[in-house]
């Protein structure tokens, strides 16, 4: 100790040493971001890897932006948000349109525009929502993913239902947007109504559903690992599941297929938007009109077997001939999900 | 002058610093909030969540599953506390590698490599049609049962050490004393090494209910969203249905009863320590 005073390293000294020492740890991660050519970029948990494949180095190569990508479910995208709305720390988010809805009731977001991100011109009409809050950049579409080695195929929604399938199903919590697919298929069943009427028949999408119960082995809400037990052949159809997730593993030879039942598929709401106020303003723009862009649209709708918004773009998905593709009315799904979400875990809690 | 004891007492500050910042405002903040209504103090969401019976499954469902999980850690981990205290050497150390190690592995993995355990065609049930216990697959996932021995299998570590520790001070004359006057090994442990390592056992599962009772992961990839716990519950207040009220009103329910564990812990351990 009295060489260390010796050397004057007093006790003040020490304490006022500390103190910088611990203020520097603390913002050092926020002075070096603001300095940086990085990105945070909210998305899908089921996106992360091929993003980070596929869109990473294209916006190192095209942006100079070094991407981080933080994949979790729209719901806990939009609750980071909220929770650090007076410093965001996400530039750019992906999630689904009815998170959208509620993050620009939440004042979260800026609009995009077509003078920062010029590529937003060629999107389909239906792509661009309130404004410019925020744009679909992909729309997979979702039915019914099976076994082959278990089933030959799912010609409807009620082979859900069907009493071969006991303890064989598993279908999404209403927590992930994919689970608003059954619900929706649950509606259509129920009331014998036509989509456009039936999704909002809610009560009788209930009714239907409590009959599913016999058949679920669960209810999944991290759709990993309800997709392992697909592929395990733990279960023979998982339902709600899309494009982007189950042709993929297809063609990688797992034994998995994505059926288009005849009463219609799903379209996949995914969404972009900037979050307000966040980090690197121009480089969030400049990676939005990338992801927007032709050759982004090009990989991902190819990548993730799913329909491209850009206009200008033909690849990706293959739409299955006569099946209608359905897009319910997402206002009224953002203005109920809550009270359908508690509804929902009463009625499937064992 | 500060007494010695006082500046030694001092080496605690940061740590309670830490905890006073990073855990006691919150919870503060936290429960404030469980109480907050739009016209002042309520405990009307406490009447709400207590009258809801779903809450009141959900409830009792976590406290079965603490409970049960703490007896099977416990019957588990008491012998295996007591070879490792009578252990010796390379034997100790592999004792503790193969306790200790299974902690690194995540619980994601862990649940994984259940889930194939667990399989209709998994491990367990094709051991036990081939031994003739069963004409079937027997359901397990997606069950409280396996659950419970998930659980179980991760808090392990959290009951034996306490117990080991406790044992290994064991004055090992006392059950010599105990025999030299005639007393069976039963005797023995029943009324002399059972006795004296009940403080263990308290700390052990004091440990292992309150980690069971606050798990989150471990519930959601187990058995899912349709035997929901606390912590689920709570997650899905914050998260999905946007009503932090009742997400605090949960959370407050949750430490009460962690609380009252180691509150009654610390109480049982003393009167436990005193009568020895």
């Amino acid at each position: 100790m009295t060489h260390i005073m010796e050397r004057g390293l007093t006790r003040r000294k020490l304490l006022r040493n500390s103190a910088m020492a611990a203020v520097g740890t603390f913002a050092a991660p926020s002075i070096l971001r603001a300095q940086s050519s990085e990105l945070v970029i909210g998305c899908a948990g089921s996106h992360t890897a091929w993003m980070e494949a596929l869109v990473t180095p294209h916006m190192k190569a095209s942006i100079g932006a070094d991407i981080i990508f933080e994949g979790t479910k729209s719901s806990v995208n939009l609750e980071k948000m909220s929770s650090n709305k007076d410093a965001p720390y996400l530039s750019v988010v992906q999630m689904d349109d009815p998170v959208m809805i509620q993050a620009v009731e939440a004042d979260l977001l800026v609009p995009i525009t077509p003078d920062a991100v010029p590529n937003m011109t060629d999107l389909r009409p239906d792509a661009t929502h309130m404004d410019g809050m925020w744009c679909n950049y992909v729309q997979p579409w979702a039915g019914v993913a099976y076994n082959t080695n278990m089933t030959n195929g799912v010609s409807s929604w009620a082979a859900l239902w069907d009493p071969a399938n006991a303890g064989r199903v598993v279908i999404p919590s209403l927590q992930n947007t994919e689970g608003m697919w059954t619900l929706m298929s649950a509606a259509m069943l129920g009331s014998g109504l036509p989509f456009v009427d039936a999704q909002y028949e809610i009560d009788a999408a209930f009714a239907k559903l409590e009959e599913l119960k016999p058949n679920l082995l669960t209810v999944y809400s991290t759709m990993s690992q309800a997709f392992n037990l697909l592929e395990q052949g733990e279960i023979s159809m998982l339902s709600g599941n899309f494009s982007s997730y189950t042709l993929p593993r297809k063609a990688e030879g797992v034994p998995v297929d994505l059926a288009a039942p005849a009463e219609g598929i799903f379209a996949m709401p995914s969404g972009i938007c900037l979050v307000k106020g966040g980090p690197n303003p121009e480089l969030a723009q400049a990676y939005v009109n990338e992801m927007l862009g032709p050759v982004m649209q090009a990989a991902i709708a190819d990548f993730a077997s799913s329909v491209p918004a850009n206009t200008t773009v033909t690849a990706g998905a293959i739409i299955p001939d006569g099946v209608p593709i359905y897009s319910p009315d997402w206002s009224f799904v953002a203005a109920n999900r809550a009270a359908w979400i508690d509804r929902f875990d009463k009625l499937m809690a064992i | 002058m500060i007494a010695r004891s006082n500046r030694i007492a001092l080496l605690a500050v940061p740590g309670l610093a830490f905890l006073a910042i990073i855990y006691a405002l919150p919870l503060v903040m936290l429960l404030f909030k469980s109480i907050q209504g739009a016209e002042g103090l309520t405990l009307v969401t406490y009447i709400d969540f207590f009258r809801d019976e779903f809450n009141q499954t959900v409830l009792w469902r976590t406290l079965r599953v603490a409970l049960l999980t703490t007896l099977l850690a416990l019957v588990i981990a008491y012998p295996t506390a007591f070879a490792m205290a009578r252990a010796k050497g390379i034997w100790l150390t592999v004792f503790m590698v193969a306790l200790v190690l299974p902690m690194s592995l995540g619980v994601i993995v862990k649940a994984f490599a259940w889930s194939i355990l667990f399989r209709s065609n998994g491990f367990l049930n094709t051991t036990l049609q081939a031994i003739g216990m069963t004409d079937g697959p027997v359901r397990m996932l997606f069950t409280e049962t396996a659950l419970i021995v998930g659980a179980a299998n991760v808090f392990l570590p959290f009951m034996v050490l306490p117990i080991y520790s406790v044992l290994r001070q064991l004055n090992s004359s006392l059950p010599e004393a105990a025999s030299s006057l005639g007393a069976t090994p039963w005797f023995r442990f029943t009324r002399v090494t059972l006795p004296l390592s009940l403080p263990g056992v308290v700390a052990g599962s004091a440990f292992t209910f309150s980690l069971a009772i606050s798990m989150y992961v471990i519930p959601s990839l187990i058995v899912g969203e349709r035997q929901q716990t606390l912590s689920m519950l709570i997650a899905r207040s914050f998260l999905y249905l946007r009503n932090e009220p009742l997400g605090s009103t949960i959370s407050a329910v949750l430490l009460a009863i962690a609380i009252f564990v180691v509150l009654f812990s610390s109480w049982l351990a003393g009167r436990l320590g005193a009568r020895q």
